[in-house]
């Protein structure tokens, strides 16, 4: 009896972690709707600034000199791990963590023994990983809580932060590890060079011979400059927000497994209820036809 | 001519209008029908733009979402800094902090 009691209770607590899952899930559902509105509704901004630079250039006929682009030797770098600051979501920030630390330890293997790596950490899970197994580089933490706040104006701060630090010369090289969503089953945990910027081609544009006879305001060269930086604010952000899509459709994806699971489990302990439920109601007869029995022979 | 005013956030605007007035890095300009191809940094500062007939789009702020106007109105907003370009009467304005959109 007291086994009947047991798989009972069980259900009851299976049955509570399914509602809650299923309650993630649906959370996560909807928060996954809007990060999502949030990237189709940059995609055209960036679009026409990348245009409008691709522009610039081949009318410049060559490649941009861009203070944000030139290559020194790496003596000292930054990591900048941008992760969720929950966890519930699968592999989701482990497979971050992995692909920023293989970065740390081949790219990067120099620069951390010599005492000159910095990692940026975004979110809190990055933090408290780096701090506990990263304690001689330097673990910036200003930035821990960027995902409380992603507006535009907010996540520029970090961008902006990171590019006077290249510019002063403070670090030779920055790559940003974040998880680049695909689609809200799929999601690419990736290592990117953030600084110094990628040489930027001048593109279709000059081959297709559509090239318009454009007027610049001021001139060409100070457009640049004022357009570069805008462009890697703008990367920086799709970082951001890429990575929060990430976050909520890695943990939909999650909390969907877990209460198939709290399902199953259900069902197989419904069964063994029902099975010790029998067994019981089968003694309890037993005992009365055997008690009938020894009366009538008696 | 179609003009379309992008932020990082969002779309605000979108549709057929009549000039364009803009702080320009080296001073205000309008831009009319048939204006040559053109890319320019902007200064903070208010622009304006006038509507030839309804029907633009306007971003709206309770809903999220473009909503669809139908009667002519002019519009005005102040921008932080942003680049337009001009080219075959197709403005693009990319501006940052698009703020105090007052219609008239």
């Amino acid at each position: 009896m007291a086994n009947l009691k047991e798989v009972r209770d069980r259900i009851a607590s299976v049955q509570n972690t399914e509602q809650i899952t299923k309650a993630m899930k649906m959370v996560a559902a909807s928060k996954l709707r809007r990060a999502q509105q949030a990237i189709t509704q940059m995609r055209p901004y960036t679009n026409k600034l990348n245009e409008m630079l691709r522009n610039i250039l081949s009318n410049l006929g060559g490649d941009a000199n861009t203070s944000f682009g030139v290559e020194r030797p790496v003596h000292s770098a930054c990591m900048v791990v941008i992760t969720s600051d929950r966890g519930l979501c699968g592999a989701f920030n482990a497979n971050i963590l992995k692909a920023a630390v293989a970065k740390i330890e081949s790219d990067y293997a120099d620069v951390r023994a010599n005492g000159k790596l910095s990692i940026l950490c975004i979110g809190k899970k990055s933090y408290d990983f780096f701090k506990k197994n990263y304690a001689d580089c330097k673990i910036l933490n200003d930035f821990v809580d960027l995902f409380h706040d992603l507006s535009y104006d907010n996540v520029a701060r970090v961008s902006n932060k990171l590019m006077t630090a290249f510019e002063d010369g403070s670090y030779d090289s920055l790559s940003v590890a974040y998880s680049r969503f695909k689609n809200p089953a799929v999601q690419i945990p990736e290592v990117e060079q953030f600084l110094p910027v990628a040489k930027m081609e001048a593109g279709e544009e000059k081959k297709s011979g559509m090239l318009a006879d454009y007027v610049f305001e001021p001139d060409k060269d100070e457009l640049l400059e004022q357009l570069i930086p805008n462009i890697i604010r703008a990367q920086f952000h799709k970082f951001m927000l890429d990575t929060h899509a990430s976050e909520h459709g890695a943990r939909m994806t999650a909390m969907d497994a877990a209460t198939e699971n709290a399902k199953d489990l259900i069902k197989e302990l419904k069964l063994q209820y029902n099975k010790a439920r029998q067994e019981a109601i089968t003694n309890q007869i037993l005992e009365i036809v055997g008690g009938a029995a020894a009366l009538e022979n008696g | 001519m179609i003009l379309s005013v992008l932020t990082p956030e969002k779309q605000v605007f979108e549709g057929e209008v009549l000039s364009v007035k803009v702080p320009g890095a080296l001073g205000q300009f309008q831009v009319l029908k048939g204006h040559a191809p053109l890319v320019s940094s902007l200064k903070e500062g208010r622009v304006f733009i006038t509507i030839v007939n309804g029907g633009y789009q306007l971003h709206d702020e309770a809903s999220g979402e473009m909503q669809k106007v139908e009667e002519p109105r002019d519009i005005n907003f102040s921008v932080k800094g942003g680049f337009i370009e001009v080219i075959n009467d197709k403005i693009s304005l990319l501006a940052s902090g698009v703020d105090d959109i007052v219609q008239s």
